[in-house]
C-alpha cells in the first residue's frame, strides 16, 4: 500500500495536479513528521504510519502560500471529512486541493472506534468495515444511567481538565479566531481547572454539527478525558433527525443552519400554517 | 431553585407583561431576559446560564411561521433541541430547557407555561455534582 501511494504523490507532482503533497516522511533518526514533498525523488521517504490529521496543516499551509498554490494532502476517512467540512466552511479554496485516499487498518479503526474508516475517494488501500460506537463498552458506559449518575460521572471526568486548550487546538475544524473559550464573557480565564460546564459544553457545542469523529481531541487530551463520546450523542442526534452526516457531502451545509421548510426534522409534523408568509410572497 | 427565562421581544415578553398586568400568582424565582428574537439566544449563554447556577433555562418565541424574523426561530429550535442531546448526554437533562413558541403571547398561557415548567424542575434532581466542582 505505502509503495502505492508514493507512486500515486510522484505522479500527482509529476503531472503537476498539486504544487506540493502533504505528508509524512520518516527523515533522520527516524523521527516522523509531516513535510510537504515538492519534487519526486524526494517521495521515497513517505510514510503513512501513524495516524497524524493533516487536515489543519493543510488549511495553513494553503493559507500561508501564495495565491494558486495547489496541495495534494495524503488523507485518511477523517481527514478527508475534515477537509470537506473546511471547505464548506470557506476556510480552504476546493480548487487548490488534491486528496490522495488512504484506508486505515481494522486495528486502525477499533483504535479510533471509527465507523468510517475510509475516505470516499479511495486510492489506496481496501476499505475495512467500520465500528458503531455505541457498541463500545466504555462509551455505553459513559452514556449510561440516569441523569444524576451520569452527571456525576461527567463531573469528575472533567474536573481533570487541565485546560491546556489541547482538545480545541488538535481539532481539525476548530478554527475560529478569536475564541470563545479564551473570553471573559463565556469562560473565566486564569482559573483551573477550566470552568467545567462553559468550557467544554461551548466547546462541545461548537462543533455539534461539524465533528468528524476523528478523534483528535481526544488523543490530544494529557488528562485522557474521554471528549469523544459528548460529540457522538449530538452526531446521532443529527443522523437521526435529518439524516446528516458531518464531512461526507460537500454540496450539503448542516441542517440547523436552515429552517424547518428548508430541511425538516423526520417525525416532526409542521403545522401548516408554518410559513405562510412566504407562500403568500409567491403567489 | 433559579429560572432564567428568555423572551423575544415580540410574543414572549408581551405574554410575561401579561401575566403581571393581570397580577397572576407566579413562583417568584425565575427572572426574565427580553432578547430581541429567540434566534439570538445561542446555545452557549443558555450553557453559560446553567454554569452560573441556573436550574433551569426557557427560551420564549413566536408561533414557527410567526416570527418577524421571517423563520429565524426555525433556527433556534433547531439549535436548541441540538443543545438538548447534549445536555442530556452530560446527565443535566435536557428537560431543564424549555423551548416554547407560540404558547407564551398570553397573559395566562405564559403563566402556565412558567407554572408548568417550575413544577417540573421541582422533581428533578439538584445540580449539586456540577455546581460543587465550579
Ligand atoms: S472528534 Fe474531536 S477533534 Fe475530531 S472533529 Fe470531533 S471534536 Fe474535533
Ligand atoms: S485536552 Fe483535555 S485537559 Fe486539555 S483542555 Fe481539553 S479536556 Fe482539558
Amino acid at each position: 500500500m505505502l509503495e502505492k501511494v508514493k507512486e500515486i504523490a510522484r505522479t500527482v507532482l509529476a503531472e503537476k495536479q498539486a504544487d506540493g503533497v502533504l505528508g509524512l516522511m520518516k527523515g533522520q533518526w527516524d523521527i516522523i513528521q509531516p513535510h510537504i514533498f515538492e519534487s519526486p525523488v524526494e517521495v521515497d521517504a513517505l510514510v503513512i504510519e501513524p495516524k497524524w490529521l493533516l487536515a489543519k496543516m493543510a488549511m495553513t499551509v494553503l493559507r500561508s502560500s501564495r495565491e494558486g498554490y495547489r496541495l495534494a494532502v495524503v488523507v485518511r476517512g477523517c481527514d478527508e471529512r475534515a477537509l470537506t467540512e473546511l471547505v464548506k466552511r470557506n476556510q480552504i479554496e476546493k480548487e487548490r486541493l488534491v486528496t490522495i485516499g488512504i484506508a486505515c487498518t481494522a486495528e486502525q479503526a477499533q483504535a479510533c472506534i471509527c465507523d468510517r474508516p475510509y475516505p470516499q475517494k479511495l486510492d489506496c488501500g481496501d476499505a475495512v468495515a467500520g465500528v458503531d460506537p455505541f457498541s463500545i463498552e466504555s462509551v455505553k458506559e459513559l452514556l449510561a444511567g440516569d441523569g444524576p449518575a451520569r452527571m456525576e460521572k461527567w463531573a469528575n471526568i472533567l474536573k481533570r481538565c487541565i485546560k491546556c486548550y489541547g482538545c480545541r487546538n488538535s481539532c481539525p475544524i476548530c478554527v475560529c479566531v478569536p475564541c470563545k473559550l479564551e473570553d471573559q464573557v463565556w469562560v473565566e480565564t486564569g482559573v483551573i481547572p477550566a470552568e467545567v460546564l462553559s468550557y467544554h459544553l461551548i466547546r462541545a457545542f461548537h462543533l455539534s454539527d461539524t465533528c468528524v469523529a476523528c478523534g483528535a481531541c481526544q488523543e490530544a487530551c494529557p488528562v485522557n478525558i474521554p471528549l469523544m463520546a459528548l460529540q457522538l450523542s449530538m452526531r446521532e442526534m443529527l443522523r437521526e433527525t435529518y439524516g446528516y452526516d458531518a464531512g461526507l457531502d460537500p454540496e450539503r451545509n448542516s441542517p440547523i443552519l436552515y429552517d424547518l421548510c428548508k430541511e425538516p426534522a423526520a417525525g416532526q409534523a409542521l403545522p401548516d400554517w408554518v410559513n405562510s408568509l412566504r407562500k403568500d410572497d409567491e403567489s | 431553585m433559579k429560572i432564567l427565562i428568555f423572551a423575544c421581544k415580540w410574543c414572549g415578553l408581551i405574554g410575561a407583561d401579561g401575566a403581571g398586568k393581570k397580577r397572576i400568582q407566579l413562583p417568584p424565582e425565575f427572572r426574565v431576559i427580553a432578547v430581541e428574537c429567540a434566534a439570538l439566544v445561542e446555545p452557549d449563554a443558555v450553557i453559560r446560564a446553567f454554569a452560573s447556577g441556573m436550574t433551569g433555562v426557557a427560551v420564549l418565541g413566536c408561533h414557527l411561521g410567526g416570527c418577524r424574523f421571517n423563520d429565524a426561530n426555525h433556527a433556534a429550535i433547531k439549535r436548541l433541541e441540538l443543545l438538548k442531546t447534549l445536555l442530556d448526554a452530560t446527565g443535566i437533562g435536557g428537560k431543564r430547557l424549555l423551548i416554547s413558541f407560540g404558547t407564551a403571547h398570553e397573559g395566562y398561557q405564559y403563566a402556565e407555561v412558567v407554572k408548568t415548567f417550575f413544577e417540573e424542575l421541582k422533581t428533578m434532581p439538584s445540580t449539586v455534582a456540577w455546581t460543587a466542582s465550579l
